[in-house]
């Protein structure tokens, strides 16, 4: 909204942006990003979703309008550049309780205790990587930052990553970077966050954790490297809660989750990198944004017939609101993850079914009824202008969501069968899954391969690795 | 790293890195809305359909020569195709003779 009303000012038509209540904060910091910090906004009292039609009327004739004429209408007051650091500038001297505090009060950490990033910690992240210091993967909205390679090195050490992570945290900003990933929305209410899915030989070189547990933390890689995550989110893309991150509730960053590419490999299913793009046997991150996560527990039953009821129902269930991802909002974003532990996939596995076999059920079983569907775009997001005919009709969305007009006629949750995404791993022998609800193109899957610097395997030896 | 005294002293680097981005000045103002065109921009969220006619009969009643080109003209803003529909839309809004825009919903 911001974005489209900077584009305006860069184009010469002035705006005037609507923003609720709650959300000033946000914009102001958002319009610092876009090098507009005057962009001028209009107030909506309150919230809108929560308010009678009189009560609307009231706040936007009495208070919005007269904000909209002044904002198209008057020169908004100049603001200055700030001043900040230059990069790879020593902003602290202290022991380390002193720098702690000092980054805390900075906003630079997450309030937990830093690893103080020095020059010489740094550095030694760029014994494994050929890439230069200064080389800048991307630009990283809402704060419009350069996504150097040295701020990753600096991100790292502050998460307590070891210096060989280096190779995955490049990949990983590569990833935040790619426009398709849609880093800008990282900030949305309803708080999502990030998984990270590690593939390839990297998985096992470096030591983490891709068995029971595997998302808990505890594993020195999977969890420092999540934790880099959402330190690189913090100070370089600029996501700050009561600020650009407006998650409504949020939750902490998750643990990197590695696949048990031994278990693949002995049911013949191919790893999440394969999906993504890659070889099996490359080493990769998949990256996506999940509103929530629930586990299902004790999925019983030695067959497929069995156990894939059960785990289309917990697919169906955890989708909930985010449909409005595959229809609405957005048009075929939704990608729901379903992880299998190893002993469950191999039930599924045993009697010849593929993961295409599996993703073919779940499009056939993880469906609704139309009327349902309509209900949550409409009349629970108060969005009145969707409907899946003239969506249908239009050849906005596949024919399969309005074979006939029979309201109670049942319609998938996403376009396409390969929308759904499996992952293997976990408690090798516990009947067990896990469902995350996805954000759609808030969070889209992006991959990247993890390039390895010349003699990798050299610099790994000489760690004793 | 150095030990200036019991306890070992860090000089610790700047996390962030450098904004690609000068300020920038904002387009001029109108001197009026009166007999000027008003382009309705929406990401199809938080009631902006019913905050839009609200707002038209709110700048009607002080500008009753104000003209407004729907949001139905332009689709939502926001989404999977928002980076090209933002770098395309102020070449659209010329198009159209638009001389202001309002954005919303930033719920």
């Amino acid at each position: 909204m911001l974005r489209a009303s900077a584009a305006c000012e860069a184009g010469g038509i002035p705006s005037s942006s609507l923003v609720c209540e709650g959300f000033i904060r946000q914009a102001a910091t958002t319009s610092v990003g876009l090098g507009m910090p005057n962009l001028p906004v209009a107030r909506v009292p309150g919230h809108v979703g929560v308010q009678s039609n009189e009560e609307l009327g009231r706040n936007i004739l009495e208070v919005t309008v007269e904000r909209v004429i002044a904002n198209l209408t008057c020169e908004p007051a100049q603001a200055g550049e700030p001043l900040e650091p230059r990069p790879r500038e020593v902003v602290f001297k202290g022991d380390f309780d002193a720098v702690n505090r000092c980054f805390y009060e900075n906003e630079w950490s997450d309030g937990l205790p830093i690893v103080p990033p020095t020059r010489e910690k740094v550095e030694a992240f760029f014994a494994f990587t050929d890439r230069g210091p200064d080389e800048v993967l991307g630009v990283l909205l809402p704060d419009n930052r350069a996504a150097t390679v040295w701020s990753i090195a600096v991100n790292g050490v502050m998460a307590g990553c070891r210096p060989e992570y280096m190779p995955i945290l490049v990949a990983l900003i590569e990833a935040m970077a790619d426009p398709r990933y849609g880093v800008e929305h990282s900030g949305n209410t309803p708080g999502g966050e990030t998984l990270i899915i590690l593939n390839g030989p990297i998985v096992k070189q470096l030591g983490f954790n891709y068995t029971q547990g595997a998302l808990r933390d505890g594993f020195l890689p999977n969890t420092s490297v999540g934790r880099f995550w959402r330190l690189y989110l913090r100070n370089v893309a600029g996501f700050l809660p009561h600020k650009n991150d407006k998650a409504t509730f949020g939750n902490t960053w998750r643990v990197v989750l590695a696949e048990n590419e031994e278990a693949l490999a002995k049911i013949s299913w191919e790893p999440n990198s394969v999906e993504m793009g890659f070889n099996a046997g490359d080493n990769t991150v998949t990256i996506a944004r999940y509103t929530g996560s629930s586990a299902l527990s004790s999925v019983s039953g030695s067959t497929p017939e069995q156990v894939l009821p059960i785990l289309a129902d917990g697919v169906l269930k955890q989708t909930l609101w985010t449909i409005v991802f595959t229809v609405g909002l957005t048009m075929g974003t939704l990608r729901p993850l379903l992880v299998l532990s190893p002993i469950l996939a191999e039930t599924i596995a045993r009697r010849g079914w593929s993961k295409a076999d599996v993703k073919r059920y779940l499009f056939e079983h993880c469906r609704i009824p139309a009327w349902e569907f309509e209900r949550q775009l409409r009349d629970w997001s108060q969005k009145p202008i969707w409907n899946l005919a003239e969506e249908a009709r239009l050849g906005h969305i596949p024919k399969v969501f309005h074979e006939s007009d029979d309201p109670n006629r049942m319609v998938p949750i996403v376009f396409k069968p390969a929308d759904f995404m499996i992952a293997v791993t976990g408690d090798v022998l516990r009947h067990n899954a896990h469902v995350f609800a996805h954000n759609g193109a808030l969070g889209y899957p992006v991959g990247k391969r993890i390039r390895l610097p010349e003699g990798w395997e050299r610099r790994l030896a000489e760690l004793g690795k | 790293m150095f030990n200036g005294g019991t306890e070992t002293q860090y000089e610790v680097l700047w996390p962030r890195s450098q904004r690609q981005t000068r300020f920038k000045s904002l387009a001029p103002r109108l001197e009026t809305l009166e007999g000027k065109t008003v382009a309705q921009l929406w990401d199809y969220m938080f009631r902006g359909d019913e905050v839009f006619a609200l707002l038209e009969e709110g700048l009607k009643a002080r500008f009753p020569g104000v003209r407004f080109v729907s949001w139905r003209e332009f689709g939502s803003t926001h989404g999977a195709n928002e980076r090209e529909f933002v770098a395309a839309l102020p070449q659209r809004l010329m198009g159209l003779g638009v001389d202001a825009a309002i954005s919303g919903m930033g719920c």
